[in-house]
């Protein structure tokens, strides 16, 4: 298996050059594509190659739209209270919260602000999904395939999640930025993401404050973004977060309080002076343990998993050599002999949004479909776009794939090449708890409040668990207001409020790919649909499996006798194809 | 009636020899009903015992847990947070638990619950990500690739059997990574299953066949699909058919699903849940949200062990609950607690010699803020693995020589 190229960055040559070796450079450097693209990177030099992904911004995209707002936001919700008491509370203190009143008297006189409150809570969720989906899109539309796929990078890296951050616009924002800065230099990056809202809000920067610093961000600020464990201290860790003390958002930037900044003498790194936040930026930036951890986990996300620490170190010394910028260190990368290595090539374990993404761009479609739900879809595979579980982002590699997610990969292809039609139902819609439904039937029935909040909370507490809010709705009863009305009339209202997305099946003929692609046999058949949806060879076993499935389905090896039937047949062997371990695989 | 005498006895004994805290009213013995139980049923060997190891991230505010309400200096440090004694279930003179924590309690006053005090280790990590990797590795600062109950079940079946250890997460947890095992992880038993028609159901099945690999990637990608082929029919059959009268509680965090693989005789000995998402973080207005952690952690657990006891396997059954470290001793100025170090662990189950173990940390004596920890966790853990699951040399597991508390009956 060893080829000799493996920790060998110095460049292939135009001999080199193959076509499963541009399907590689297409998988890894983008999202893979169908067999035309492949062909078309092949016939190219290397240099050539590569240099369309790496160099994009010379690439049109005025094909992919900016994301459509539905019109949900209004300034009276900025500042949002943290929590729902604190909301209620605010408009019992006040008379008013998030720009609603509370009744002057009469029951129930906070209601209107606790709807207010759910309102935006549901109304942020679903058009998350949104911000997901529109995204998701771009990467199976855009022409800058590298773009996308770093931007991605940097969501799991710098990962914030909006059930924390409350608020879809901030989530974008922080896309946005990764798409901008994703290729260009780290240290651009790293001082954006720094000042980023939906980062000071996700990492409290709020609550770090002169004389009560939280050290959230300087904690993760050290050991994910940017050094990793080991090459600092807890003592940096708190110096630095006294050197961000006062930093905060206003709405959509950053915000800087002076009267709770420390600006006192810190020692970070071994360095002592008056620092804010830049500055201690600048000395983490410094350090060779940023450059080789920044190095070795872009290596480790686009190349291979495995790598010797003194690989680790040459890769540090290459992005060190381009002063931090992720292009030309990407470029001498997707040319090298390593990256083309056999430790490299058909190593890769896709995470969720890119199997579903390549999978997508394999059959050539122009985004992604409204069914199978593109969130609903990934969320199943273990990967939830804007949602990361945690500030550490996804594992990657391995640690995606269960018994469980294996089989769910297999379950995803099904419903991409036979969605379930009659079953299916629009997740923005609303994923309600049935204790909801059950009390939203009540309420339209023409109970009242009370009562019908007594009997759904009997109705099914195992949808408690779904989320804690709905578990903290069960716990809370005030007589200002009742929170499960508030819940429901927050669905509602957000439901009525967020912009629809197109539900249909995806549209592509596998009869016409498959006829097209010259195949007249059923073992060409499966060849082919082999070949547009995998990068790695398929056993034989599973290989002679999936022809003698399609030849009973077919009742005949001849394609041209079956091509008036020859759809369902097709799409069955596929979902057969893509339910194998090779699927998996780049 | 003799019988429950001498298990207070011995127990009392051990558990003074163990450094014992809290001299008051904490150790009884066995409850009646249990004894009457435990004496119906008949002992089972060590190879059949099953643990289940709960894990609680985001670092679970151990103070706030086990509350030392007689200690002015834990009121000082927490002039905000800190429980008043009278909200409070009280455990005996010196501890309580939480209000919402009936289970707990009740669980401590039947003898069966161990509360290990001033758990961590030595130069702790503040990050829950490094501190949880230790533990899950049972090897701080090693990277080592395997978890501790992989390694323990490699040590008890070299042999890789199937289904030996089942994780139900979402992902699979470092804890049970293991050289020979493939870790049966599923979250929700009615989605572990292949959708296909009838018609595809013969050429998908070979698919879990094994075959040869082309790199490492792949081995683990074959092992993997072999693992679902084997056990997808299995496990939903067995959560979609248990019925139990048992509440579990509002937030079912799986050990409802352990409890349906244990009564369909799913051949796992070592099961792994956990309350994911970081829960237990509680830096900000943590009060009321850190009650309901508890509650619901406290209910889940006693229901499990009820449940156990009902279908007759409360003597095969033991477990152990941990978080990542605890939090720091004095309140925050947002409400909630930073990232601290030692805190409780606990040993729950039929044969366990219920009571406090270790040393409860000093809350004056402190290092910038924390506790010392009293107690190593791998001390916990040996425990498990050599006293309960019989592992016969537990240094490979947990790499060193770390001897078991006397939770257990040797």
């Amino acid at each position: 298996m060893t080829d000799g190229w493996e920790q060998d960055l110095s460049s292939i040559g135009p001999s080199d050059w193959t076509p499963e070796r541009a399907r590689h450079l297409l998988d890894r450097a983008g999202f893979g594509g169908p067999p035309e693209q492949i062909a078309r990177l092949a016939a190219m030099s290397p240099e050539a190659a590569v240099a369309s992904f790496v160099d994009f911004k010379a690439i049109d995209d005025s094909n992919l739209p900016a994301f459509e707002h539905s019109n949900i936001y209004d300034p009276s919700l900025t500042p949002f209270p943290p929590t729902r008491p604190a909301a209620t509370r605010l408009a019992a203190e006040t008379g008013a919260a998030m720009g609603v009143a509370a009744k002057p008297a009469g029951p129930r006189r906070l209601q209107p602000v606790a709807d207010r409150f759910f309102f935006w809570i549901r109304a942020s969720m679903l058009e998350t999904r949104r911000v997901g989906n529109w995204w998701a899109d771009r990467m199976v539309a855009t022409n800058r395939p590298l773009q996308e796929k770093l931007a991605l990078f940097w969501h799991g890296h710098f990962a914030c999640s909006e059930e924390k951050v409350r608020d879809y616009r901030k989530m974008l924002a922080q896309i946005l930025l990764f798409q901008q800065h994703g290729a260009g230099n780290f240290r651009t990056l790293l001082s954006a993401v720094a000042r980023d809202p939906a980062m000071l809000v996700y990492l409290d920067a709020g609550q770090n404050l002169k004389g009560h610093p939280n050290e959230n961000f300087g904690r993760e600020l050290m050991e994910l973004f940017t050094m990793g464990v080991g090459h600092y201290t807890e003592q940096d860790v708190r110096e630095a977060a006294r050197a961000f003390t006062g930093w905060s958002n206003k709405d959509l930037t950053l915000h800087i309080d002076d009267a709770q900044h420390d600006f006192g003498d810190k020692t970070v790194l071994g360095h002592t002076g008056p620092f804010d936040g830049q500055e201690v930026l600048d000395i983490i930036l410094a350090q060779p343990a940023t450059t080789n951890f920044i190095a070795a986990k872009l290596y480790r996300f686009l190349v291979r998993d495995d790598l010797s620490p003194q690989f680790q170190d040459r890769l540090g010394d290459l992005l060190r050599s381009s002063n931090y910028e992720i292009t030309p260190f990407l470029r001498t990368v997707f040319l090298s002999r390593d990256f083309y290595s056999s430790a490299s090539v058909g190593t890769h374990i896709k995470g969720p949004v890119e199997l579903i993404v390549s999978t997508y761009r394999r059959l050539g479609l122009g985004a992604t479909p409204g069914m199978p739900d593109f969130n609903s879809a990934s969320t199943e595979l273990g990967q939830t776009l804007l949602n990361p579980p945690t500030v550490a982002g996804w594992s990657q590699g391995r640690a995606w794939i269960t018994p469980g997610s294996l089989l769910a990969r297999g379950n995803f292809a099904r419903a991409m090449l036979l969605p379930d039609v009659i079953a299916f139902t629009d997740p923005n819609l609303g994923p309600y708890p049935s204790q909801l439904r059950a009390f939203s039937a009540r309420i339209r029935a023409g109970e009242d409040i009370a009562t019908a909040s007594k009997i759904a909370d009997g109705a099914d507490a195992a949808d408690a668990q779904r989320s804690t809010m709905a578990t903290a709705n069960l716990l809370s009863a005030h007589e200002e207001f009742n929170t499960r009305y508030a819940s429901l009339k927050g669905w509602e209202e957000a439901v009525r409020r967020v912009r629809p997305t197109l539900r249909r099946a995806a549209q592509f003929s596998l009869t016409t790919l498959v006829l097209e692609g010259g195949a007249r046999s059923t073992t060409e058949a499966v060849d082919s649909l082999v070949a547009r949806f995998l990068s790695v060879p398929l056993d034989s076993e599973t290989h002679d499996a999936a022809v003698t499935f399609l030849e009973a389905e077919l009742g005949t090896t001849d394609l041209d006798r079956a091509k008036t039937y020859l759809e369902e047949p097709l799409r069955l062997t596929a979902h057969l194809i893509m339910s194998t371990p090779q699927y998996q695989l780049a | 009636m003799a019988k429950r005498i001498l298990l207070g006895e011995i127990g009392r004994r051990d558990v003074l020899r163990a450094g014992l805290i809290g001299l008051g009213g904490g150790i009884t013995g066995f409850g009646a009903g249990s004894v009457n139980e435990a004496a119906a049923s008949t002992p089972t060997g060590v190879g059949s015992r099953v643990l289940v190891v709960v894990e609680l991230s985001g670092a679970n505010d151990g103070l706030n847990t086990i509350v030392p309400y007689t200690d002015d200096a834990y009121y000082r440090a927490r002039p905000k947070l800190g429980l008043r004694p009278e909200k409070l279930r009280k455990l005996d003179d010196q501890f309580a638990v939480q209000s919402g924590m009936a289970g707990f309690e009740r669980l401590f006053k039947d003898g069966k619950l161990a509360i290990v005090h001033g758990v961590g280790y030595d130069n702790p990590s503040f990050s829950h990500f490094t501190s949880m990797a230790y533990w899950q590795t049972g090897a701080p600062n090693s990277g080592d690739p395997y978890g501790w109950l992989g390694r323990l079940a490699d040590a008890l079946d070299p042999s890789g059997g199937d289904n030996f250890i089942v994780d139900v997460e979402t992902r699979q947890s470092l804890a049970v990574r293991a050289r020979a095992h493939v870790p049966l992880t599923f979250f929700q038993p009615d989605h572990f299953k292949r959708d296909a028609t009838y018609e595809e159901k013969a050429a998908l099945d070979q698919i879990g066949n094994r075959r040869t690999a082309r790199n490492g990637a792949e081995t683990f990608l074959f092992d993997v699909a072999a693992s679902a082929q084997r056990a997808e029919t299995h496990v939903r059959e067995a959560c979609a058919a248990y019925r139990t009268p048992v509440d579990y509680g509002l937030v079912r965090f799986g050990l409802e699903r352990v409890a349906a693989l244990i009564a369909a005789g799913f051949p796992t000995r070592i099961y792994y849940v956990s309350y994911p998402h970081n829960a237990f973080d509680t830096h900000v207005n943590q009060a009321d949200n850190h009650a309901r952690l508890l509650t619901y952690t406290s209910d889940h657990i006693a229901a499990f062990l009820a449940d156990m006891a009902r279908i007759g396997r409360g003597r095969d059954v033991s477990l152990m609950v941990f978080s990542e470290f605890g939090r720091r001793v004095a309140e925050n100025a947002n409400l909630g607690t930073d990232h601290g170090t030692a805190g409780p662990s606990f040993i729950a189950g039929q044969l366990v010699r219920g009571g406090h173990y270790g040393t409860m940390p000093s809350l004056t004596d402190l290092d910038d803020g924390n506790m010392r920890f009293t107690m190593d966790f791998r001390r916990v853990y040996a425990t498990m693995a050599a006293t309960w699951m019989g592992c016969q040399d537990t240094a490979p597991v947990l790499k060193g020589d770390w001897a078991p508390l006397p939770v257990f009956e040797g």
